[in-house]
């Protein structure tokens, strides 16, 4: 009996042991191999020359994908921009001043958001944004614009990252406790101060986390962007210019692979670049985390 | 002992619906690849199902390319594929079978302001590729003789597939090499390009015309071609108007091939499963009936019996 419950046991230990070691090993893993299926481009090419060059040409055994980078990064920070202060704003008024009612319509609404398949967002995007980049907003600032933009493509991101970023929000503002608010209240603060110098000063960790989470999120999200940013090869300062993020061309080119030599190598270099943009991300926003919390 | 019962009970079941699951998978077919094939695909399958109803059919478009990568790593039966085969993807073990015939008609809105100009005069091939190509062509007043400056909005497709591959060849050049914003599939591509009056684009003959009426989709219009460069559309190069007309243009070759070209079902290897030879048996005899109708030209007899000795 006694033997019958060790093994139980031991056996019960190691399964969550291997349980936890498989997920910590993921990216491990998911990074190793992608650099392996990526390797022969190294032969072909410097990694300086991949990754600054902006000559792509796959035929002619041309990656460059400097336009790739700097596209994702612009449609990124533009989904940034629009989101994180709307989000952040919304959040405060709906724990610091809404109503109990409010926020009870709010949770259903944001988990909906949360939960609409990406290709919606594209089609949302191609039939609403996009002419309204191409038609309101290009005509207002006289520039000639398809609509099927960098612009188009951040606002549409910006919207799918608000439910996350917002979600995550709340919880950190809910966590902030009542105690100091109170306490905030009764030295003779306004609830504007408060919320300045209390709430969003306690919750700083939890702001960036969800920032980073946003980003994150704005930067590997594929189909919704791919349909509206017009897929275009060129580096731009133009929001209004077409841009091609990467992972547009991972989807997008996915059937050449087969066809063109070198080009899966260059599409897993594309993936591993995504990969560890997005790692770099989330440590910078560790870091930020670990030092407020100091 | 009740519990053990349960679980034999279970594993039973497991196996039974193992069972039932291969014997459905033998029945189901999954295509995937050619948004121009997809239509016709849709057609055959619905026929075909009135005389086979056991046979189920799983058919999704998202260009050709995909068609051939998912047929390549075996997650569908047959890939759909509309464009030349590649050396590479030959040298890969590529298993084909030619269907239809259709063509990539370049296209622009109809909002155009200078459409009826274009109809009567039309593009030749060195002027296309000067603006989907070289880029020598950016505005109008380069090709027409009009005073304003309004600049050409090149669109193109930004999935990898047949259509841009088969129009980049008749220009001389590779999907890569066409200029433009890319949309991601055939309808949205017509869409963008129906929408802008300053838009130039390339669609399938299957989305640019309504099967039931015949005639060019609202907003879309297509730019003739000026196959003998005399700035003019003489008469015989002018069929564009109607459906039919187009198809039996494409089929007498009045229409350069490429951008006319052959529609194929491709595998990894020759298809095992006993379902899939009997439906591309069916679509090279019985089927080849209904793509007229659908909207496709038929390829020839000498083709069809090749493409059936393949199968045999």
């Amino acid at each position: 009996m006694i033997l019958k419950r060790v093994i139980i046991d031991r056996l019960s230990g190691t399964w969550m042991v291997t349980a936890l070691a498989i997920i910590l090993m993921l990216p491990l893993i998911i990074g190793f191999a992608l650099y392996l299926k990526a390797s022969p481009l190294f032969e072909l090419q410097s990694f300086s020359q991949l990754i600054g060059s902006s000559d792509w040409s796959p035929t002619n055994g041309n990656f460059g994908f400097a336009p790739f980078i700097l596209s994702s990064l612009y449609v990124t920070i533009l989904s940034f921009l629009f989101a994180a202060p709307m989000c952040l704003f919304a959040a405060i008024h709906l724990t610091q001043f809404a109503s109990k009612r409010l926020i009870h319509v709010m949770h259903p609404v944001i988990d909906i958001l949360a939960g609409i398949p990406s290709v919606i967002y594209g089609m949302w995007g191609i039939l609403v944004i996009v002419p309204f980049v191409g038609d309101v907003l290009a005509p207002l600032l006289n520039i000639k614009s398809p609509g099927y933009s960098i612009l188009a493509g951040g606002i549409v991101l910006a919207v799918m990252c608000i439910p996350y970023m917002l979600n995550m929000l709340i919880e950190t503002f809910n966590t902030v406790p009542y105690g100091l608010k109170e306490a905030a209240l009764s030295l003779g603060a306004t609830q504007w101060e408060t919320v300045k110098h209390v709430i969003v000063k306690k919750s700083y960790p939890g702001i960036i986390s969800s920032f980073g989470l946003g980003i994150a999120k704005a930067f590997g999200e594929t189909l919704a962007v791919m349909m509206v940013v017009g897929n275009m090869v060129q580096i731009t300062l133009n929001p209004f210019e077409a841009g091609y993020p990467l992972p547009a061309l991972i989807a997008n080119n996915y059937g050449e692979m087969l066809s063109i030599p070198m080009y899966d190598s260059a599409l897993m270099f594309a993936a591993l670049i995504l990969l560890v943009v997005i790692l770099i991300i989330n440590l910078i926003f560790r870091y930020f985390i670990y030092k407020t919390q100091k | 002992m009740k519990r053990i019962n349960f679980l034999y009970f279970l594993v039973a079941a497991l196996i039974l619906s193992s069972c039932v699951s291969k014997k459905q998978k033998e029945k189901t077919l999954n295509f995937s690849g050619a948004f121009a094939l997809y239509p016709l695909a849709i057609k055959w399958s619905e026929e075909y199902k009135k005389e086979h109803d056991e046979i189920r059919f799983n058919i999704s478009a998202g260009g050709a390319g995909k068609g051939m990568a998912d047929a390549l790593a075996g997650t569908v039966d047959l890939g759909m594929f509309s464009r030349e085969i590649a050396q590479e993807e030959k040298d890969k073990g590529v298993w084909w079978a030619g269907l239809c015939i259709d063509a990539v008609l370049p296209t622009i809105s109809a909002d155009n302001p200078y459409l009826e100009t274009l109809k009567k005069r039309g593009l030749t091939k060195e002027e296309l590729t000067g603006i989907f190509i070289d880029g020598s062509i950016t505005e109008w007043n380069d090709v027409l003789n009009v005073d304003e400056l309004r600049e050409i909005q090149v669109y193109t497709r930004s999935d990898a597939c047949g259509a841009a591959g088969t129009w980049a060849k008749y220009l001389g050049g590779k999907q890569e090499d066409l200029k433009g914003v890319g949309i991601h599939g055939d309808p949205a591509l017509a869409e963008a390009v129906g929408k802008d009056p300053d838009g130039i684009a390339f669609n399938n003959t299957i989305f640019i015309y309504d099967i039931k009426t015949g005639k060019k989709r609202p907003g879309i219009e297509v730019i003739p071609i000026d196959q003998n460069g005399n700035d003019t559309i003489d008469p015989e190069e002018n069929f564009y108007n109607t459906f039919n007309a187009i198809l039996d243009a494409i089929a007498e070759g009045a229409y350069p091939s490429p951008p006319a070209r052959e529609l194929y079902f491709v595998a990894k290897g020759k298809p095992e499963k006993q379902a899939t030879l009997d439906f591309i048996k069916w679509t090279l005899t019985d089927g080849q009936k209904f793509v007229k109708e659908a909207g496709y030209v038929p390829i020839a007899q000498d083709k069809i019996n090749h493409y059936l000795d393949k199968l045999k």
